[in-house]
């Protein structure tokens, strides 16, 4: 019998993939179908209020941070954080977001806390016009950093990949124990939105590939097989309703922050909660959110998950 | 340690930090710039060149003063370049010149005067050659474009090399460091100017200072007779150690007399003076000075007419300006100069090719260009931007610019300083040619530029410019996925170079439509085939 090696970047991978397996099954609601049942955790929480009062009862609705991490735990937080822009034109990750979600982790006992993105704009610019390193600055644990050099990425194996069979994702990703994906809610010029799935480009080392060399709709489902964020914040306070995602463009406040343990639900209840270019959209109409929905990676059908609205005091 | 030492190394250990810090965010109340405009021959090259008055540059004016009351302190003291040369004289002499007083080593000492003279008259005509020889343009180029990369290359290696270790230290935040380090066009050629400069030093301590600043002419124009000199009291033996030892070789064969146009006052003689014989005070013998040049009329012209005829060659040069001044087949098309650049003559004239712009850039965008702004044009800045886009939000480069060349606009005015137009190569672009879906281009323009529209005959939306909302801010050509040469690329054409006013007001004026705030609904998406926005399908 011919035993095949593992490598030690298949064993990566596959306990990532076992890790994300496990927490799937873990986030399963014992009861299906009763809308905020007591002691039941409800798929999907839409809290209303200002950016960083909104994420804290969210993700206290959702089970606390302590549901998503133990102690000692080494976090990355994947905001938006691509240009160079203030927070006003809604092309970042609003900075109270990631400063609360931030001190979450910390107060659960996170040993550091990392903000990632891969940024298309100057790192230093897209830091300091975003708010988000400023947002971490309260925090000894936790820095924000844009990371470029090739040294910071290792290749990784996607199985499940229908066009992108490998690619480069960063180290310190790989290395933590809880990912959480906090984007800001934003047009896209060619996938429609960019939301959780989308930002997961972020943590890639090329993505240029992505867009030359295949669909990129097919790509981006194909590295959310490998990069599943055990906590999705979409960050919908504002969203930038069209000339997404550089800006700027025509921003609307919705004072809203959506939480899910199910990244596709997410993205689908931040599309329909939106308005964008002026139209109502179903997540069905954004093919990268069907495409995941159809490949099981999560549900789209808002209709059939609970969805708790929670005021933020 | 020696008084000359202990003043010369911490302001050459600020100019270093100077430079460095001349990267994003420049504190406001930083002036990075402030040692080259200390230089009197960027101050008064540039000023003679352009026929104004730069206030910015004035500072020279304040070594000069200095000069009269202290001699050449400026070339012993503050001049980087003066210490980076004591620095390689050290190591590269291994014995004193024989022949060092200013009868003995005499030959070429007023080769500076000529070169001033020289570079005078090319000013009469408009042309500044001043950053071939200004020490300090010379010294923030070497140490911006060539020492700075070079460091930062080491730097990662050992950062790389040590991150495991960094890790395992707890070092974290440094194990997530390395530096984008910067490349630089030119670097070699600026790297050989240099070296050959310090190798003089082979011949003669403080060579090139001797014999060919024309700074340091300026300054010895105006340190004949200092009123704090070397004065030698009686108890002098004429031993000849100060002689012997003097870097400038500024003393006499009789050892009394001082050539103070040549003395930098580093103090070295009175230091080693065995009889304690020589004293630096106020009003010494008044007969104490020793002409070290004898330069006649007749030589001064000459070398003013050599210059003037230089800048009538290169004037008269195909590239001279980069094709001209007003729209015209030579221009080169992708010598894009920086927000804020004074129109191309005015430009050139003040531009003192320091680099400190390319430094502060933090895109990495301005690059020094070889010939093709003409002879003049040498290393002068240009937005290059398949190696970065320009900063919308930023205006460091006209903030470190010593002399105005790039004007020192605010972030308002700066985002209507379009230094360009983008221009879509359809045979290129991937989706033009190839049906491919991309819109790259449009999805980082920060101005809104570029919109992806259907048009006939294609079955992807393809990206079209909207030129009255084009910045030319080069995000889009360096961004564009094709490999090699971009398939989108910014041309000067439709440039704003204004020497004075807004910049607001003129793009106004023009028509352009430029913002930087969120919340306008300008989105051009108007489609009448297509009633769905990009990216999203039809409900099933």
């Amino acid at each position: 019998m011919e035993i095949k090696k593992m490598s030690r970047r298949e064993f990566l991978v596959k306990s990532a993939q076992c890790a994300a397996c496990a927490a799937a099954i873990a986030s399963i609601p014992p009861i299906a179908g009763a809308n905020e049942h007591a002691g039941v955790t409800p798929d999907l929480i839409l809290a209303n209020g200002s950016p960083g009062p909104a994420v804290k009862s969210a993700v206290e609705a959702i089970g606390g941070m302590n549901r998503f991490l133990k102690p000692g735990a080494r976090v990355v937080i994947k905001p938006n954080m691509s240009f160079a822009n203030p927070p006003e034109w809604a092309t970042t990750t609003h900075p109270d977001v990631v400063a609360e979600l931030t001190s979450m982790c910390v107060k659960a006992g996170a040993s550091s806390v990392l903000v990632l993105d891969n940024p298309l704009r100057n790192i230093e610019m897209c830091l300091e016009k975003s708010g988000i390193r400023g947002a971490c600055s309260a925090f000894d644990k936790a820095e924000a950093y844009g990371v470029k050099d090739r040294g910071f990425f290792q290749e990784v194996a996607i199985k499940e990949g229908k066009a992108l069979n490998t690619t480069m994702i960063m180290k310190k990703v790989l290395e933590a124990d809880l990912l959480i994906a906090a984007p800001v809610a934003k047009s896209h010029s060619s996938t429609g939105v960019s939301l959780s799935m989308k930002g997961m480009m972020g943590l890639v080392y090329d993505r240029r590939t992505f867009h030359m060399d295949m669909d990129l709709d097919t790509a981006i489902v194909d590295l959310c097989t490998v990069l599943k964020p055990a906590l999705t914040i979409i960050d919908a306070s504002r969203i930038l309703s069209d000339s997404g995602p550089g800006g700027p463009g025509k921003v609307v406040a919705l004072n809203k922050i959506i939480a899910s343990t199910d990244f596709v639900a997410a993205d689908a209840l931040a599309v329909e909660i939106g308005t964008w270019y002026g139209k109502k959209f179903k997540a069905a109409q954004v093919k990268h959110i069907r495409m995941a929905h159809e490949r099981g990676l999560g549900n789209m059908d808002i209709s059939s998950l609970r969805i708790k609205e929670v005021n933020a005091g | 340690m020696r008084f000359q030492r202990i003043i010369q190394i911490p302001l050459f250990i600020v100019f270093v930090l100077l430079i460095l810090l001349a990267s994003h965010p420049v504190p406001e109340y930083l002036e990075v710039d402030v040692f080259l405009r200390l230089d009197p021959l960027i101050s008064l090259g540039s000023m003679a060149a352009t026929r104004a008055f730069i206030p910015k540059a004035a500072l020279a004016l304040l070594v000069l003063l200095c000069a009269l009351l202290l001699g050449r302190i400026f070339c012993g003291y503050i001049c980087p370049m003066g210490a980076t040369i004591d620095f390689a004289d050290k190591l590269l002499l291994r014995k004193k010149p024989e022949e060092n007083s200013p009868e003995r080593d005499g030959a070429y000492r007023h080769f500076k005067y000529l070169f001033l003279a020289g570079l005078a008259g090319s000013a009469v005509l408009g042309i500044s050659w001043v950053f071939f020889f200004s020490p300090l343009s010379l010294a923030t180029r070497f140490f911006s474009l060539v020492v700075q990369p070079v460091i930062m290359l080491f730097g990662n290696f050992l950062l790389d090399a040590a991150r495991p270790l960094l890790i395992h230290v707890g070092l974290d935040h440094l194990a997530m460091v390395h530096w984008a380090m910067p490349r630089y066009n030119t670097n070699m050629f600026v790297a050989f100017f240099v070296f050959g400069i310090l190798s003089f030093g082979l011949i003669r301590p403080r060579f090139w200072c001797r014999n060919l600043c024309p700074a340091g002419a300026i300054v010895a124009l105006f340190s004949m007779r200092p009123f704090f000199r070397r004065t030698v009291s009686d108890q002098c033996s004429r031993c000849g150690r100060c002689a012997r030892e003097c870097p400038m070789g500024a003393i006499s064969e009789s050892f009394t007399l001082t050539s103070y146009s040549e003395c930098v006052a580093c103090l070295r003689c009175r230091e080693i003076c065995p009889e304690k014989a020589i004293s630096f005070k106020w009003s010494g013998n008044p007969d104490s000075a020793k002409a070290a040049v004898n330069l006649s009329r007749r030589k001064i012209l000459k070398a003013g007419a050599v210059g003037m005829a230089g800048a009538a060659v290169t004037m008269t040069g195909l590239k001279h300006l980069h094709g001209g001044e007003e729209p015209r087949p030579l221009k080169s098309s992708n010598l894009i100069r920086p927000p804020g650049a004074l129109p191309e003559v005015e430009f050139q004239a003040r531009c003192v090719r320091c680099g400190e712009c390319s430094k502060a850039c933090p895109t990495n965008t301005l690059q020094p260009v070889w010939l093709v702004a003409g002879i003049s044009g040498l290393f002068s800045p240009c937005v290059t931007p398949r190696i970065g886009g320009c900063e919308q939000e930023c205006n460091l480069c006209g903030r470190v610019c010593p002399t105005g060349a790039i004007r020192p606009i605010d972030i308002q005015e700066k985002i209507f300083a379009k230094i360009g137009t983008a221009r879509i190569i359809k045979s290129r672009c991937i989706a033009w040619e190839q049906d491919r879906k991309c819109l790259i281009c449009d999805e980082i323009c920060p101005y809104n530029a570029i919109t992806s529209r259907l048009a006939a005959d294609h079955p992807v939306t393809v990206p079209v410019i909207d030129e009255k909302r084009c910045n030319g801010c080069g995000y889009c050509e360096n961004k564009c996925p094709v490999e090699g040469e971009s398939a989108i690329v910014v041309e000067s054409a439709g440039e704003i170079r204004l020497s004075k006013g807004s910049y607001r007001k003129e793009a106004e004026r023009l028509g352009l439509i430029f913002h930087s705030e969120a919340g306008q609904e300008d989105h051009v998406f108007e489609d009448p085939q297509k009633t769905l926005p990009p990216g999203f399908e039809e409900s099933r």
